[in-house]
Order: structure tokens, then sequence, then C-alpha cells
């Protein structure tokens, strides 16, 4: 007999990164997106490996003048893929924000999408970054979203840099408490990994120990990643074994 | 609710021992805290200190009197990563507990699930499923009950089976209940449904949801119904909680597995009738819709020590198999029947058996009707041409008596030639009769 297993038959927790590379994000903020981004991997490879419910998947959107998914547009990837081709991302052009969710709103779609997966898919992650101002009609992109069923259980976060419309990422998460803010770059990349791990282990273990006191609704992880954050005291806590 | 504030490097932590300790670095991060290494300053010992996101707790001095009380009265086994001390109460602010640091060598159950991690021997991965019960009877025993358990707890030896259970902060003394209502995939139907808390009972049921996936690698409620392409959190109710159905239900063969998709369901065929028909009661309709028969720990502990026996080479092929003991066993494609097997008297209303095969090895559990060790090791089946032997590994005499009325005794080292309906008396009371198969 042979008892060797092939790894278990998980769900697809979706991990979807929208990163704003307009013109204005060159330098050190375009350098400390591409740091931080590099620099989670590893993390969510761990945490997927040690997951036996679900496996982490991600993909990346770029979007500028024009919108791109790094990562490729017909599946989502695994973290381990992604680290073996990952390459840094350049930053010119516009702010098309309104392309970009209404793109979104097109991949988080079983039959035409993202979220096709044989085994199914837990609700997924949706990280915004942005530095500015839309410079298309965002509103127009927002409201397709807004009516995806992906997008309503999503655990939705975002990070304003610098000249960021804040109040348009609350707007796509929906929740005051999953935007953060920052102007300084190395402050970026921490909190860029700090969100991306935070919410990635909520949306894939959030199941995990579903207290009955009422006090998070598990069909609401976008509360659930908010009191994670609260939790951990915030990004700016160094850790007992943190870099300089 | 003050703020969760990370450790840092040096920094010393009072304990409500009146002791200190320094932190040296971090172990790593969960969802309810961060565990950092620590050394305790009287006796120089390193230990693990989990540190918690204490606005998580509704109640953090609750939360608190409960770990004081783990801590009291005591760890139910070796097997568990128990806390030891706690950190000094200081109203408000972050606390922690201390534990033993995870040796190194285990790998977490969830990376033998998703193939990271694989058992070097059948022998192996059985041993891990009794000690994982073994760990429960204990916990039991000891009036506690997990109320949490899920593969994320366990952490396994590749090598020898041994079994170290983490995250103990949400066992429970019963009757009491840490609002924690567990993990779905492993919360027990009634659970999922809301007609129940989480106690003794649901604890058997998440067992059993370990122990199948520990051995066939696939959900065992996961199948042909449950497959749907889309988002699953809202289908959780109804699959793991209103309608279940075991893939491998005796009678309803609607939720079974898919090929291609559950690509580990075919290692359902190589376990012997008994196992399959423990699962088949653990998974039952009875048990998913009314939490009825359930196989108790040491009725688990008796199925696996009876797994255990069976694993011997294919006397046709030499492929390592699990082996019936009074039935054929499919091996490839051809099958085998042992000539006839030990039987030895029921445990908690389980047959033990072992097929006489050479190569069978029987434990200390089988010539002591009060051991539940499954290292020792106490007699070996023999084979030689034409005949099958018993070599005697204890430090006991056995009394053998034929049917003739004839009687003989084996002291260690010796080997005793099998017959048909021989009694062989251990010491004890512990007495097996030799079967022969037709
Ligand atoms: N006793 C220990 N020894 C060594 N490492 C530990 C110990 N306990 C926990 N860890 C490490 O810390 C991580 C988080 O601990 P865990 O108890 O799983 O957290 P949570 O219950 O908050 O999710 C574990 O994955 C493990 O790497
Ligand atoms: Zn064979």
């Amino acid at each position: 007999m042979d008892l060797t297993k092939v790894p278990t038959v998980r769900r697809m927790c979706p991990v979807i990164f929208l990163l704003d590379t307009s013109g204005s994000m060159d330098g050190a903020p375009i350098g400390a997106v591409n740091a931080a981004i590099e620099g989670v991997l590893p993390e969510l490879i761990d945490m997927s490996d040690s997951n036996a419910d679900n496996e982490i998947k991600v993909a990346i959107m770029a979007f500028d003048s024009e919108i791109r998914w790094v990562t490729g547009d017909s599946d989502l990837i695994t973290p381990q893929e992604l680290r073996d081709r990952w390459n840094d991302l350049d930053a010119d052009g516009l702010t098309s924000m309104g392309e970009a969710f209404n793109e979104l709103h097109n991949k988080l779609s079983v039959s035409h999408g993202f979220m096709k997966n044989a085994s199914g898919s837990v609700a997924p992650v949706l990280f915004l970054l942005s530095d500015g101002e839309p410079t298309d009609d965002y509103q127009y992109g927002l409201n397709k979203l807004k009516q995806n069923n992906w997008y309503k259980v999503a655990a939705r976060v975002a990070i304003g840099y610098g000249d960021s419309n804040d109040d348009v990422l609350r707007e796509f998460t929906g929740n005051k408490e999953t935007v953060l803010h920052t102007n300084n770059p190395k402050d970026l990349k921490k909190m860029i990994r700090f969100v991306a791990v935070t919410s990635s282990r909520v949306a894939s273990q959030g199941s995990s120990s579903v207290s009955d006191d009422g006090a998070n609704s598990p069909d609401d992880n976008t509360q659930n990643v908010a009191t994670a954050i609260q939790a951990q005291g915030g990004a700016l806590n160094a850790d007992a074994d943190e870099d300089w | 609710m003050s703020e969760f504030v990370r450790l840092q490097k040096d920094q010393q932590i009072n304990l409500a021992d009146g002791g200190t300790a320094t932190v040296i670095g971090k172990l790593g991060e969960g969802g309810q805290g961060v565990v950092y290494r620590v050394r305790l300053d009287d006796t120089g010992e390193e230990k693990a200190l989990k540190w918690y996101f204490v606005s998580n707790f509704n109640n953090p001095r609750k939360f608190y009197d409960h770990l004081a009380e783990n801590i009291e009265v005591g760890s139910p086994s070796s097997s568990f990563v128990w806390p030891e001390k706690l950190t000094v109460w200081n109203y408000d602010a972050p606390f922690g507990y201390v534990m033993p640091i995870m040796p190194k060598g285990y790998e977490s159950f969830s990376k033998f699930l998703n193939a990271k991690a694989y058992f070097n021997s059948a022998n192996a991965m059985v041993n891990a499923g009794l000690n994982m019960v073994s760990a429960f009877k204990a916990l039991h025993y000891k009036g506690y009950n997990y109320q949490d358990l899920n593969d994320g707890n366990f952490t396994i030896d590749p090598n020898t089976g041994k079994v170290l259970i983490c995250d103990n902060d949400n066992v429970m003394g019963h009757g009491q209940y840490s609002g924690v209502l567990g993990k779905a995939r492993y919360m027990a139907p009634e659970v999922v449904r809301g007609d129940k808390q989480p106690d003794k009972l649901t604890d058997r049921y998440s067992l059993a949801v370990i122990l199948f996936m520990l051995f066939i690698g696939e959900h065992p409620l996961e199948g042909q119904k449950t497959n749907v392409p889309a988002l699953t959190n809202k289908y959780d109710k109804k699959f793991f909680g209103t309608e279940p159905l075991f893939i491998f239900d005796a009678k309803d063969k609607s939720n079974a597995p898919v090929p291609g998709l559950h690509r580990n369901a075919g290692m359902w065929k190589y376990f012997p009738s008994f196992v399959k028909e423990a699962f088949q009661k653990s998974f039952s309709q009875e048990s998913l819709l009314s939490g009825r028969g359930r196989l108790l720990e040491e009725e688990w502990f008796n199925v696996l020590m009876r797994l255990k026996s069976s694993i011997v080479k294919c006397p046709n092929c030499g492929e390592e198999i699990f082996m019936e003991s009074d039935r054929e066993t499919v091996c490839n494609s051809h099958k085998v029947k042992p000539v006839g097997y030990l039987n030895f008297a029921k445990r908690s209303n389980q047959a033990v058996t072992v097929p006489i095969v050479g190569g069978a090895v029987l434990y200390d559990y089988h010539v002591n009707s009060a051991s539940e060790d499954f290292e020792k090791i106490a007699a070996v089946i023999k084979e030689k041409p034409g005949k099958f032997g018993l070599e005697n590994k204890t430090n006991r005499n056995w009394l053998i008596t034929a049917p003739s009325g004839k009687t003989t005794t084996k002291q260690t080292g010796e080997t005793l030639v099998l017959g048909a309906n021989f009694k062989i008396d251990f010491g004890g009371g512990n007495i097996a009769t030799v079967v022969v198969n037709s």
C-alpha cells in the first residue's frame, strides 16, 4: 500500500492587491512598495503552508494611466509562484482608480474571473494602496464593485500615502478603521506588511475560532480585520526581533 | 482598554510567582498574541511566553483566572505543552503565560495535511493516532474538555509519531465554557447548528475528524455534495451542520469523493474493515444529527491498537499492508488471508486480534490488560516453512494449553510453535486463543 498523500483539498483564500503606480509614487514610495511586497511573500507562504483549510492565492494589479494584472489576468497564483517571478514595479502616469475598481469587479466572478476554484473559495482580501486623487470617475467603478457579492464579504483594507484622498479609501473599505495613512516611506513599507499579514491571517484563518458573544460577526471580515489591527496596537509597534 | 505593547529584547517581565523572565527574541505570532522566547532569571531555563492581544478579551481578568486554574490543576499528560506560570496581573495591561519551548523535529499537523511533511512509516502514522487518542483520554479524565480541537493544535514527530498539543489556553473544566465555538470544519454539527455549546462529546466528534484526516488525508464530510466552486463560508452551516453526510456513508453515496479532486480518498481502501466501521459509526447520520454513537477514546485506542498490530508485509508480494485477521485483504491485484489469528478478550467492547503472519508484533498492551503501552514489544510472530511461532519477549513465563489438555511453558526468548485452538496465558489472566481461519 502507498500511504503517501498529496496535499489535502483546500479552499482558496484570494488576496488581491490594487497598487497605485502613478507618477507621484516614483522614487522612495514605489521602492517601499516593492520591498514590502517582496518582504511579505515569505510570510504568506508560511501562513498558507500551515493552513490545511484554505490556501492563499494572490493577484496584484498595478494601476496608473492603465491597469495591468502583474500576476496575470487569468488566475490567481500562489505566493511561492509570485516570489519566483516577482519583478519590481515602476511608477509612471495617472491614477485610474475608477478603472481599477471596474476591473476588480470584473475579476471578482466565478464564471469569468478569478474566483473559479474547484474546491470553492472563502471571502477574499482586497487591499488598496494609493497616494493621490483618482484622475478618473472612481464613483462609476466603485458603484459597480459595491454590487459585487465578493466585494461585500471581503476583508477590505487600504493604505493612504502622502496626498492620498483617504475619503475615497474609506468609501472603498466601508470601514474607517481599516484605512491607515502614513507620509514616511519607511513606515509605508512596515505598514503594507502589517496590514497585508493581518488581513490575510483574518481571511485565511478567520473562521478559526468563532466566538458566539456577537462581538465579531463571522461575515464581516472587514470589521474582523479592524479588530485585529486594533488589538495589535497599530502598525508602528516594534518587536523584539526587529531590524533597524 | 490599553494598547497592546510588543516586548523588546532584554525586557524583564514580572511573573506572578515573584520570579522574573527576560525576553530573548520572538518565536512566532498568531491570531491571539505573540509568542516570545524568554529566559527564567532564577534557573536560566529557556521558555516560551505567550503574550496576549488583551483587547481581544471581553473579560481579561476572567481569562487570566482561568489560566491560573489550569496551571493549578496541572497538565493532563506529557503530550500537552501546558501553561506553567503567569505574568503578573496588572489592571488592563497585557499579560501572558510561560510554557515549555516546543522541541525541534516536530511538524505541525497542517503541514502533514498539505503534504509538506510526511510520516516515515505506517507505524509512525498509527502511533500519532494512538498518541492523540491517549492525550484526549487523559484530558477528559482530568475533567477538562478542549472545546476548540482542530488541526492547528497538533505537532507531530514524523519519525516516531509522538504528538505535542499546543494552544491549550481554551481548555476548560467540565461545565465551563470558553466562549469559543471552535473552527469551521472541525466543530461538531450540533455546535454548528447552534444546538449546543462545546463539551466532551463535541470534542469526540472533532477527534474523529482529526483521525480521519490523519489517515485518509481528506475531510470526512467534503465530497460530491459539498463541491461548490463558489463562496464556501455561506454553505458551511449546511454542509457541516444541518445536512452533513459522510463521504463513505454506508448507505448514502451522494457525497462520495470527487475523482480527480479528492485524490487522497483512495487511502480508504487500504484500511481494515474495523477501522472503516469505526469511522462509519463516528460519522453516521445518527452521530451527525443527534450526537449518538461516537466512539469513546478507549474505543478508538483499541481500534488503533488493532490497526497497529495489523501492519505486516504481504506474504504474497512483500509490500507493507494493514492485514485483516479473519477475512481477506486486497493487496495490489491479489488477495491475502492469514492462516489464523490470535484472539484476545474484547476491550471496551472492541475486538482485539493479531493476524498470524510472520513479522506481526504484540505489545505490552496485549499481554497486560492494564497496560496502554504500544511501544514496548511483548512478542513477535515468526515464520518457518510450514509453521508459525510466537517468541516471548516479555520477562514472564507463558503457560500454554493445547486442546488435548497438554500444557507447556515458554520463557523469555523462547518461541512457541502455534497450534489450532491453543490458549496462551501471558500471566495475570491475559489469555489469547489461536483461531484458525477457514
Ligand atoms: N511553546 C512554543 N514553543 C515554540 N514556539 C511556539 C510555542 N507556542 C507557539 N509558538 C509559535 O508561535 C506561533 C503562534 O502561536 P499560536 O499558539 O498558534 O498562536 P494563536 O493561538 O494566537 O494563533 C506558532 O505558530 C509557533 O510558531
Ligand atoms: Zn501483496
